[in-house]
């Protein structure tokens, strides 16, 4: 590798954390400062793109500009939390099988994992906030009850390995409690790998989050949601084109934020392999 | 597959002498396949468990639900009768077993149509909608990998892994949106509304969800091709094959494609899955009679008896997928092992 190239993989990690920080700073000041409540029903309905209304308004003529930016924390703050939950659970879970020696509950276990696994994934969030009535405390529980299986599945392949290094045999020799080995030794370790894998599953739930307000079963309105925005301006989208593409342009702006630190991220950690 | 060994010149090198034994390697095949089969049915014993028990964990009474808050106590106890809710739950679940296999899903708690004839008429469009992104996201890919890996430039390769990686983070439904106003409204190329089920026809309704769909599909499909491919190009027989002068064409497929496809090919029921996500947004952004509109339709009228029949649907199809890929790509490249 060049050293070029190695300052270009550091350009995408760093402009998407700025892209990042600049969202979630817009997010804490725009509704802040803006001279518009973000569900102020205004007198002008369906303005276009002005100086008043940087993103025009809605059918409603509420301002889309503090809207748009309203919405930063409900949608990451959801997809955040929906992420840490299976995070947490499924590497516990999944290290607990990798160094347990019980083969049933092994086996049992495992074929529930690939049970999950093997729906869709949104298709089993759908229906999960369908039968557990729509919004985001919903929408959160779904997701964890969907994606454990995923980090459990990642995690118990890597604690079977982990577990048979030295540092873990080590560990045992010096006669630490079991507890401190699988906290101290073992997980760290085996969460290096799920982690990794979370940053990229961030992304997909951003965009599920959204995908299942679009569909209706996210926030109560009249609460700023960027999927809900967009359902709401697909209906008049020839008139007003406004009311759905800028809520849209900030859910891909959040999606490639991650994607870049993400991508930029692995490509460290690759290059630190190779070195 | 037209073979099932090996034979293509290049790869032979790579096989060891144990595995040409013809008689061991067909034990072998026959015993992973069965292993992989009794796994699958296990799985789907899951996912049809998983999907039946979803009901119970509804907070609520799902028939009440269902029928509303003004719905008198009679008409809930005789609902609750009729799709057996009344029975416990190992009693319901068994019924619900066995009536799968004499092709009994149960009725719907609303229109009263046949669940099974519900999915049957709507799995088609789906299914259509599936192969067409597929071929698509598989026409596109492979040639973008090729190239991306022959080249062999560090900037080419960054920008190949940066913009697969921001593509897949645009969603869908809002590419799918644009798309419509677009393709539809402005240029008039996507009808606006109807569908016809005859196969030419129907490809001017379903192109555009199938593009959206490849949006999501060419990044996974061509970055697993493409670090595929880049372990194949280090393989000696890769360099033979430069030496030995082997037409263009034959060198590609032979010796660069066939062994890659391997890992490409076990990532086929991972594909479908985030596929069948795509296409049920797909087909309610563009109106198209699948059955994952009937799903989001069940789903916002409470209509549980066909929520879990096509949930469960959806996971089998998965797992068939997975069973299939798993074989195609041990096929393929008989060094891959089953797990």
């Amino acid at each position: 590798m060049t050293r070029k190239v190695r300052a270009e993989g550091t350009f995408g990690l760093y402009a998407g954390a700025g892209m990042l920080v600049a969202m979630l700073l817009a997010g804490l000041l725009v509704p802040w400062l803006s001279k518009y409540d973000a569900n102020e029903v205004g007198p002008d309905q369906l303005m276009g793109p002005s100086r008043s209304h940087f993103f025009g308004t809605d059918l409603l003529g509420r301002d889309i500009f503090t809207r748009v930016f309203d919405a930063v924390f409900i949608d990451l703050g959801t997809a955040f939390i929906g992420v840490l939950i299976p995070l947490f659970v499924g590497t516990v879970i999944g290290t607990l099988l990798g160094i347990s020696r019980n083969r049933k509950v092994n086996s049992f276990v495992g074929s529930l994992i690939d049970g999950i696994n093997a729906f869709p994934f949104l298709i089993f969030v759908i229906a999960l906030v369908s039968f557990l009535g729509a919004g985001l405390g919903s929408i959160i529980i779904a997701l964890s009850l969907v994606n454990w299986a995923r980090y459990a599945r990642i995690a118990r392949t890597r604690a079977v390995v982990v577990n048979q290094q030295g540092y873990v045999e080590a560990a045992r020799t010096l006669g630490y409690k079991p507890s401190r080995i699988l906290f101290r030794h073992i997980i760290p370790n085996v969460s290096s790998e799920t982690r990794a894998y979370a940053l990229s599953d961030f992304i997909i739930v951003i965009i599920a989050v959204a995908a299942l307000s679009f569909l209706g079963l996210g926030v109560n309105p009249p609460q700023a949601e960027w999927g809900a925005m967009i359902k709401d301006g697909a209906n008049i989208i020839t008139l007003a084109w406004w009311a759905s593409v800028f809520p849209g342009l900030a859910l891909c702006w959040a999606g490639i934020s991650v994607a870049l630190v993400s991508e930029g991220l692995s490509r460290r950690i690759r290059e630190g392999n190779q070195r | 597959m037209a073979s099932s060994e090996i034979k293509s010149g290049a790869p032979t090198e790579e096989i060891s002498a144990e595995q040409r034994i013809p008689d061991k390697n067909k034990i072998a095949l026959r015993r992973t396949l069965l292993g992989r089969l009794v796994r699958s049915l296990v799985v789907g014993f899951w996912v049809m468990f998983i999907a039946f028990s979803l009901l119970r964990i509804s907070p609520g009474d799902p028939i009440r639900l269902a029928l509303g808050t003004d719905a008198t106590e009679e008409a809930v106890n005789e609902l609750r009768e009729k799709f057996g809710l009344d029975q416990p739950f190992p009693v319901q679940f068994f019924d619900y077993f066995t009536g799968f296999f004499r092709g009994d899903l149960g009725v719907s708690f609303f229109s009263q149509r046949e669940v099974t004839e519900v999915i049957t008429t709507h799995l088609p469009v789906t299914l259509m909608i599936i192969l067409l992104s597929m071929g698509g996201a598989i026409l596109i890919s492979i040639p973008i990998a090729l190239s991306v890996a022959l080249s062999r430039r560090p900037s080419v390769t960054y920008f190949f892994r940066t913009s697969t990686s921001i593509s897949l983070a645009l969603p869908g439904f809002f590419l799918a949106l644009i798309g419509l106003l677009y393709f539809g409204t402005i240029l008039n190329w996507v009808p606006a509304a109807g569908y016809e089920g005859t196969f030419p026809a129907n490809l001017k309704y379903l192109w555009l969800p199938a593009v959206v769909n490849c949006f999501s599909l060419v990044p996974i499909l061509s970055r697993v091709l493409h670090s595929s491919l880049m372990d194949t190009l280090d393989e000696e027989f890769v360099e033979t094959g430069v030496i030995r002068g082997v037409k263009k064409l034959k060198f590609y497929w032979s010796y660069l494609l066939r062994p890659s496809l391997a890992p490409t090919v076990v990532l086929i029921s991972y594909m479908v899955g985030i596929m069948i996500g795509g296409t049920v947004v797909m087909e309610t952004i563009f109106s198209l009679p699948g059955i994952g509109r009937e799903l989001i339709e069940a789903v916002s009228t409470r209509d549980y008896a066909v929520v879990q029949s096509i949930v469960m649907i959806f996971g089998f199809i998965v797992v068939f997928t997975s069973f299939i890929g798993d074989l195609l790509g041990y096929l393929l490249d008989r060094r891959v092992t089953l797990s």
